[in-house]
């Protein structure tokens, strides 16, 4: 795996000093010299609102405003297309309470600690090549919660226009016979 | 039901990976090894006195189990990042046992000072010989598993 972060900007956010500044140093290790660091969620506000930011990773637990309503904000109400910025949030304790917080917030990425710097850098690379849809809907705003897009739950409508029938049709034409599937996949020279 | 509204965005970080140049993941976390050794002497000390203000907060029982839980977290928040599994499991088990005792509306000041005691142990050694402690954080679980709440207990059959 060969990655290029030298050109990211990254906005770092963590209320405890010294987890920010290894986060920094880490960050730093993997090429991104490009960071800006906040100690709490506004002043992370504040840059999100006057800077380009291309990758957020901030601490999940914070006082006044924490990682969770920071995303959530950010999703519906951030400005312009920092509304789409890639976020990973990290957490040391996933509290009972939060969970659902967790879940509807709307980050691309939640890291639980204790972590190594090879997770932390898949996770960075997994948000870079994630190609999930962003959903928007009354009630939550973030890349799709499914990973691996299975269809609605079974005997459920889907939702979505894309979500397949669960019924499969009677076949509408004969099938096709050994000649005709030979002839699809023979091999055939072109000139140009 | 409202209809969801799925959309295609494409990030500049995307973009940014791929570009030429960069490194290799291996040249990458030897990098990063090498940043964070700076990092390492300052955030042991910073674990240390977390596990100092607990030791006091035990020793006072003045406040309630949320400012317990808050000490609790910012050890795995600094140990966390240097992937001290053991040192993290054990303040893991103090802070699901302060989150159940909060919202169980409880305190068991002596659950916490096992922890406490347990985590000064497993501070107390190198971090690469910490394995041996396993036992002892199996064992702060079982303290932590007495408050566990009846919806979290397996149905019955």
């Amino acid at each position: 795996m060969r990655v290029n972060l030298e050109r990211t900007r990254l906005l770092l956010c963590d209320d405890n000093e010294q987890a920010l500044s290894v986060e920094s140093a880490m960050f730093r290790g993997f090429g991104m010299h490009r960071q800006y660091k906040a100690s709490n969620a506004k002043e992370a506000m504040g840059i999100i609102s006057s800077r380009e930011v291309d990758l957020i990773v901030m601490d999940c637990g914070m006082p006044d405003m924490d990682g969770y309503d920071f995303v959530k904000w950010l999703r519906t109400e951030g400005p312009g297309d920092a509304a789409y910025i890639p976020a990973i949030l990290m957490t040391g304790h996933a509290a009972r309470s939060l969970v659902e917080k967790s879940r509807d917030c709307g980050a691309n990425f939640v890291i639980s600690k204790p972590f190594t710097p090879a997770v932390l850098l898949q996770r960075v690379f997994w948000v870079a090549k994630d190609e999930r849809q962003f959903v928007r809907t009354a009630g939550y705003v973030g890349p799709d919660r499914r990973v691996r897009n299975l269809g609605p739950p079974p005997g459920k409508k889907g939702r979505r226009s894309t979500d397949l029938s669960l019924k499969v049709g009677a076949a509408k034409d004969p099938n096709m016979d050994q000649y005709e599937i030979d002839s699809l996949m023979k091999p055939q020279k072109v000139i140009l | 039901m409202s209809d969801p509204n799925l959309f295609k965005v494409t990030s500049r970080l995307s973009e940014q990976v791929d570009r030429p140049g960069g490194m290799t993941a291996q040249i990458a976390i030897q990098r990063v090894t090498h940043e964070m050794s700076a990092e390492a002497s300052r955030s042991r000390e910073v674990v240390g006195e977390s596990l100092t203000q607990l030791e006091q907060l035990c020793k006072e029982q003045t406040v309630g189990m949320d400012a317990v839980y808050d000490v609790a977290t910012a050890v795995i928040d600094v140990a966390g990042l240097f992937d001290e599994r053991v040192l993290c499991d054990a303040a893991y088990s103090l802070c699901e046992l302060t989150d159940r005792l909060r919202t169980q509306e409880k305190v068991d000041w002596s659950a916490v000072a096992v922890h406490v005691e347990a985590l000064k142990l497993i501070y107390g050694v190198d971090p690469r010989n910490t394995a041996q402690f396993r036992p002892v954080v199996d064992g702060l679980w079982k303290v932590t598993d007495k408050y566990k709440e009846p919806a979290e207990e397996a149905p019955a059959e």
